[in-house]
């Protein structure tokens, strides 16, 4: 059977928007505005990859990040094996915050 | 998978925790000290008492927060894990002792019977921290400017504790055959400029920027500043040892200025590109001791400069005091307060929420402690500043009185909220959370 291709966008909207709700506590936005989730990818069954990146390499939040990115996403769908891919390619920078993320942060 | 993230190679928290706490209680007692040695400001800087608040600030309060901000930081700028966690466990509690033990025999004066014990007992404190250190940078997976920086002030370390060590033994075995003043001026110059100045820039090139969040950033002003200033220390202590000449001082300190200037190009530009445009508590703290940083810078000139005449020998002594003071108190200690705000909650909410996070609502770090607190430390710091550096120019007792006691109060306000974030309760905070979100 073909997996339902509307329902796994729906799912994968969802965890967009439910990652609007995991912040960097340095920065104190949310991963999404900020531009570090570079792709959500869910297979259609249990199995959901998160690619996303960090402000720095040396970010010292990066686990607590990614450890909330799975939390949050569990909470919500307890059985989804949930993976978390941090890449610095592209690297991130300024111009990835959504206009949004630049009216929160002054920068607009 | 997320790895190779910093926080897989972060020290054990038991490592660094006790070092926030001594050195909170260090300021503290730097607090007291100098209450009571608030007259000794307006008269003659090399006594004994003066030895034990200047220690008390740069081991029991400075270098401790080193310490303990290294051991975190490791792992962030050499990519590494610290060497050996045991061995920095040991290391507290040595260097804790031999903290105490140092500032005891300086405040009682006793330089033939204690001093050279207390002072054996600091280098072996301060040659444990060294190894530790410096066998990391060897298992360091990145070796590049910022993390030559660091090996650089541990290594000056080193030699400024070798001669603090020597100098304590001369004082019982009347070796040297140069003045005293000379080699404590080289003390100092290698405890100051060479640890204290390259330790604060070197981990500064990857705070700063990480805290305000800029990048792409030039980073040939920082191979500019660590040779001009490694440069220019060499020369300037080779010169007081063996070519005492004043325009030698004079053109060795113009080199290290040159080099402070290029750091400044350097975080100038990291604020230039800044994202994060709002400067929290913190990075206000860390943005004026950098402007702080002029005026030792500028007294160094003007000590040189000025006339050999008994008359303005009272001048010389007054501005060695405000350059040592202008060091410790506008540069170190305004950037040491300022970091621990950003530091030391981030420690803390590691410790306390990394494994709730996302499950329940945890505060911001910024949470942990009370900005309203910090707020009003600042301002009663500020005020410090200006009244302790009024206070000697004008050689008035009354301000130099009034500027001791509001860094008393500095020192209260701070272990107010250092404490305040030890004893977070993250368990009594999320059940608050919890019932508040039931009854919305």
């Amino acid at each position: 059977m073909g997996k339902d291709i509307k329902k796994i966008r729906e799912i994968e909207n969802d965890i967009y928007e439910l990652l609007k709700t995991v912040m960097d506590p340095e920065i104190e936005l949310d991963i999404v505005n900020l531009g570090l989730v570079y792709n959500i990818l869910y297979d259609g069954d249990k199995d959901v990859r998160i690619e996303m990146t960090l402000s720095t390499p040396a970010c010292p939040l990066g686990d607590a990040i990614t450890e909330n990115v799975k939390n949050t996403i569990k909470k919500k769908y307890p059985d989804f094996n949930v993976d978390v891919d941090v890449v610095f390619d592209p690297p991130w920078d300024a111009s990835m915050i959504s206009e949004e993320g630049k009216i929160k942060l002054g920068m607009m | 998978m997320a790895k190779n993230l910093h926080t897989d190679l972060a020290p054990d928290i038991s490592v660094v925790k006790p070092h926030f706490l001594f050195a909170a209680i260090g300021l503290l007692v730097l607090g007291i000290l100098m209450v009571f040695t608030s007259s000794d400001f307006a008269g003659i800087y090399y006594n004994h008492r003066m030895l034990a608040v200047t220690h008390t600030a740069v081991l029991g309060w400075l270098m401790m927060l080193v310490f303990g901000s290294l051991y975190q930081l490791i792992p962030v700028v050499f990519e590494t894990s610290l060497y050996s966690e045991k061995l920095a466990k040991f290391t507290f509690w040595f260097t804790a002792f031999s903290i105490v033990f140092l500032v005891y025999t300086f405040w009682i004066g006793d330089y033939t019977r204690l001093l050279p014990y207390a002072a054996t007992l600091m280098y072996l404190s301060l040659f444990f921290f060294v190894f530790n250190v410096g066998m990391s940078y060897k298992n360091a997976r990145i070796k590049n400017i910022k993390s030559v920086f660091i090996l650089a002030a541990v290594g000056w370390l080193f030699l400024a504790e070798t001669e603090g060590l020597l100098m304590a033994l001369n004082f019982k075995y009347n070796f040297y055959a140069t003045s005293h003043v000379q080699h404590l001026q080289g003390h100092a110059l290698m405890g100051l400029i060479g640890f204290f100045v390259m330790m604060i820039f070197g981990v500064g090139t990857t705070l700063i920027p990480m805290f305000l969040i800029s990048h792409q950033l030039n980073e040939s002003y920082l191979y500019k500043t660590f040779y001009l200033i490694n440069g220019g220390l060499a020369g300037l202590i080779l010169s007081k040892y063996f070519f005492p000449n004043k325009y030698l001082y004079f053109l060795f300190w113009v080199i290290i200025i040159i080099g402070v200037i290029y750091y400044f190009f350097y975080i100038y530009d990291s604020y230039k590109k800044r994202m994060k445009k709002h400067l929290d508590v913190g990075m206000k703290y860390t943005m004026l001791s950098l402007v702080f940083l002029l005026i030792p810078m500028i007294l160094s000139l003007i000590m040189i400069l000025l006339p050999q005449n008994p008359e303005l020998n009272r001048w010389g002594q007054v501005l060695a005091l405000l350059f040592g003071l202008s060091m410790i108190f506008g540069f170190f200690t305004t950037i040491a307060l300022g970091q621990t705000y950003k530091t030391l909650p981030f420690i803390i909410w590691l410790e306390k929420y990394q494994h709730l996070v996302g499950k329940y609502h945890t505060p911001l770090p910024r949470e942990l402690y009370s900005e309203k607190v910090a707020g009003i430390q600042f301002y009663f710091y500020m005020s410090f500043l200006i009244l302790l550096l009024a206070g000697i120019l004008l050689q008035n007792l009354l301000i130099l009185k009034i500027a001791t006691l509001l860094f008393l109060i500095v020192g209260i306000l701070y272990n107010f909220n250092v404490w305040k974030m030890f004893f977070h309760d993250s368990e009594q905070y999320i059940n608050k959370r919890e019932k508040e979100i039931l009854n919305k």
